[in-house]
C-alpha cells in the first residue's frame, strides 16, 4: 500500500520550510535512511531520510519551493506502479490535505485554535490522539490562542522615538517558550546548595575509565535526573486541560550553547538506556547542535530537563520551563568555589516544593 | 584537500589557540604532545567545537565510539587520526 511521507518539523515555530534540493526521482528505489531531500528554514537546515524502503511514486515537492510542515513530500510504494489514493491526487505541496477530524478532534482544534493541516494524521481521520501527540512533540496553538491574552493587555508603543522590528526565528522561538512558561505553567523555583567533588570524582574516574574527551560531569547529571524521571513519574509529566499527561518516555532535554544560537536538545527514550548509552547518545547531539544541524527528533519532544551555565561561571540562573513540561534542572558552579547549586524551575500545578526539594537532593549526589 | 601533516598540525594548533581565547585562555605555548582536556585550556564545549571543525575542514566524519583520547586526544593524534581515516 502507498504511504506518504511529510514535511518535517524543523523549527517548532517554523511553520514553513524551503527545499532546497530534492535528491530522488519517481521511479527510484529507496532505501529507509537514504538522505531524499534537504529542506531549510532561517535557523538550520536538515537532511530528510526515507522512513522506509520503497520506489517513489511521487516527488510532491521541488527545489526552491517554500512549503509547510506536515504537507506531503512524496509518495513510496513496494512497487513501481502502486497507484496513489484518488483522494489524495489532489493534495498541494503547500498544504496536506486534512482528513475528516473526529467530534472530539474538531472541538478540541476549535478550543486551542490549531490550524488541522498542521496536524500530522496516523489513521483515516484526525484523532484527539494525533492533537496530543503533535502538542508532545512541540506543536503549539493558532495565534488566536496565543495572543488571546497579550490581546488583552496590549502594549503601548513608547512615546520614545524608535521603530518595530519583526522577530528572528530565535527570538520568536523564546516568546513562545517564554509566552507558554507565563500563560500556563505555575512556575516556582528553588535550589540547594551541595558538595560538588563527589560528582567530580565520579565523572574523572569515569572519564579516565574510558578515556572520553569530553567531561562526562553534566551528561552523568543529565543520566541520573533521567534515572529519576523514571523512578519519580510525576516529574516527567504535565497537565493538559486540567488533566495530568503522563509522558510515557523520558526525553531528556539538555541545553546547548552553539555560537550564539541557544539550543535544547533532546535525547529521546532514555529509560532505555543505561549511562553509557545515554553518554553517547548525548554526545551525538551535541555534535549536530554545534554543527546546526540537528534533525527535528533531537530538537523536540523534551519531557524532562537540565540546564548549566557553569561554562559561563554564573552563581544561578533560573531557566523558563520549555513548553508542556513540569521540571528543568538549573546547575552552575561557581569557579574558586567549594559549593555548587542546585535549581529547578518547576510547575507548580504538577509539583510541589517537596517533590522537587527531593530531587535535587537526590541529584546532588551520585546514586 | 591539502593532507600535508605538519600544515594540518598547523591549522589545529591555530583553532586551539583560537578556542582558547574565546575563553580568555593563552594556548600559544601548546605542543603537538599535549593532551589537550588535560591542558584547561579548553572546556568541554570548546573540545566539542573543535571535533565538529575539525570533521567540517577535513570533510571526514568521527563516530562518537571514536571521541576518545587515544584518537584525538593531543595535535599529533588528531592528525594521525585524520590521515589514517583517509587512507581507510
Amino acid at each position: 500500500m502507498p504511504t506518504f511521507q511529510t514535511v518535517p518539523c524543523v523549527n517548532i515555530n517554523d511553520e514553513f520550510v524551503d527545499v532546497v534540493s530534492i535528491d530522488v526521482k519517481q521511479g527510484e528505489f529507496v532505501n529507509s535512511g537514504d538522505v531524499v531531500a534537504t529542506v531549510e528554514t532561517d535557523k538550520s537546515m536538515i537532511d530528510v531520510v526515507a522512513e522506509q524502503d520503497g520506489y517513489v511514486l511521487r516527488v510532491d515537492c521541488e527545489p526552491g519551493q517554500k512549503i509547510r510542515v506536515g504537507a506531503v513530500m512524496f509518495w513510496l510504494g513496494e512497487t513501481r506502479d502502486e497507484a496513489i489514493p484518488e483522494e489524495t491526487k489532489d493534495t498541494s505541496s503547500s498544504a496536506s490535505a486534512v482528513r475528516q477530524p473526529t467530534a472530539k478532534a474538531r472541538a478540541m482544534l476549535k478550543e486551542l485554535d490549531i490550524d488541522p493541516t498542521r496536524v500530522p494524521v496516523s489513521g483515516e481521520r484526525l484523532s484527539v490522539a494525533d492533537i496530543e501527540t503533535w502538542l508532545s512533540k512541540g506543536g503549539k496553538p493558532g495565534k488566536a490562542a496565543a495572543t488571546t491574552q497579550t490581546a488583552n493587555r496590549r502594549e503601548d508603543t513608547p512615546a520614545v522615538a524608535g521603530d518595530l522590528q519583526d522577530l528572528s526565528p530565535e527570538a520568536a522561538g523564546m516568546l513562545h517558550t517564554v509566552a507558554w512558561h507565563r500563560d500556563y505553567a505555575a512556575s516556582a523555583y528553588l535550589e540547594v546548595e551541595y558538595d560538588p567533588k563527589p560528582w567530580e570524582e565520579r565523572a574523572a574516574a569515569y572519564a579516565a575509565e574510558h578515556k572520553l574527551m569530553l567531561s562526562p560531569l553534566l551528561p552523568l547529571m543529565a543520566f541520573r535526573l533521567a534515572e529519576l524521571g523514571r523512578e519519580r513519574p510525576l516529574i516527567n509529566s504535565t497537565i493538559v486541560n486540567g488533566q495530568r499527561f503522563q509522558y510515557t518516555p523520558v526525553n531528556i532535554g539538555f541545553t546547548v550553547q552553539a555560537g550564539s544560537m541557544l539550543y535544547l536538545t533532546v535525547v529521546r527514550d532514555t529509560q532505555d538506556m543505561n549511562a553509557a548509552q545515554f553518554i553517547s547518545a548525548l554526545g551525538e547531539v551535541q555534535r549536530h547542535a554545534m554543527a546546526h544541524k540537528l534533525p527535528p527528533q533531537e530538537a523536540t519532544g523534551a519531557t524532562l530537563s537540565f540546564s548549566s551555565m557553569a561554562r559561563w561561571n554564573v552563581s544561578r540562573h533560573t531557566p523558563i520551563l520549555p513548553p508542556q513540561t513540569a521540571l528543568i534542572i538549573a546547575h552552575a558552579a561557581p569557579k574558586n568555589s567549594d559549593k555548587a547549586v542546585l535549581g529547578a524551575t518547576y510547575d507548580h500545578r504538577v509539583l510541589t516544593g517537596f517533590d522537587v526539594a527531593q530531587v535535587l537532593l537526590a541529584l546532588s549526589r551520585p546514586a | 584537500m591539502n593532507l600535508n601533516s605538519d600544515e594540518i598540525k598547523a591549522a589545529i594548533r591555530n583553532k586551539v589557540i583560537e578556542l582558547a581565547k574565546a575563553l580568555d585562555m593563552d594556548a600559544s605555548g601548546v605542543t603537538d604532545d599535549d593532551i589537550l582536556p588535560a591542558t584547561g585550556l579548553l572546556d568541554s564545549g570548546a573540545i566539542l567545537e573543535l571535533v565538529v571543525w575539525f570533521e567540517a575542514s577535513y570533510d571526514f566524519r568521527i563516530k562518537q565510539e571514536d571521541m576518545n583520547i587515544d584518537n584525538l586526544g593531543s595535535i599529533n593524534a588528531m592528525t594521525n587520526f585524520l590521515l589514517s581515516s583517509k587512507q581507510a
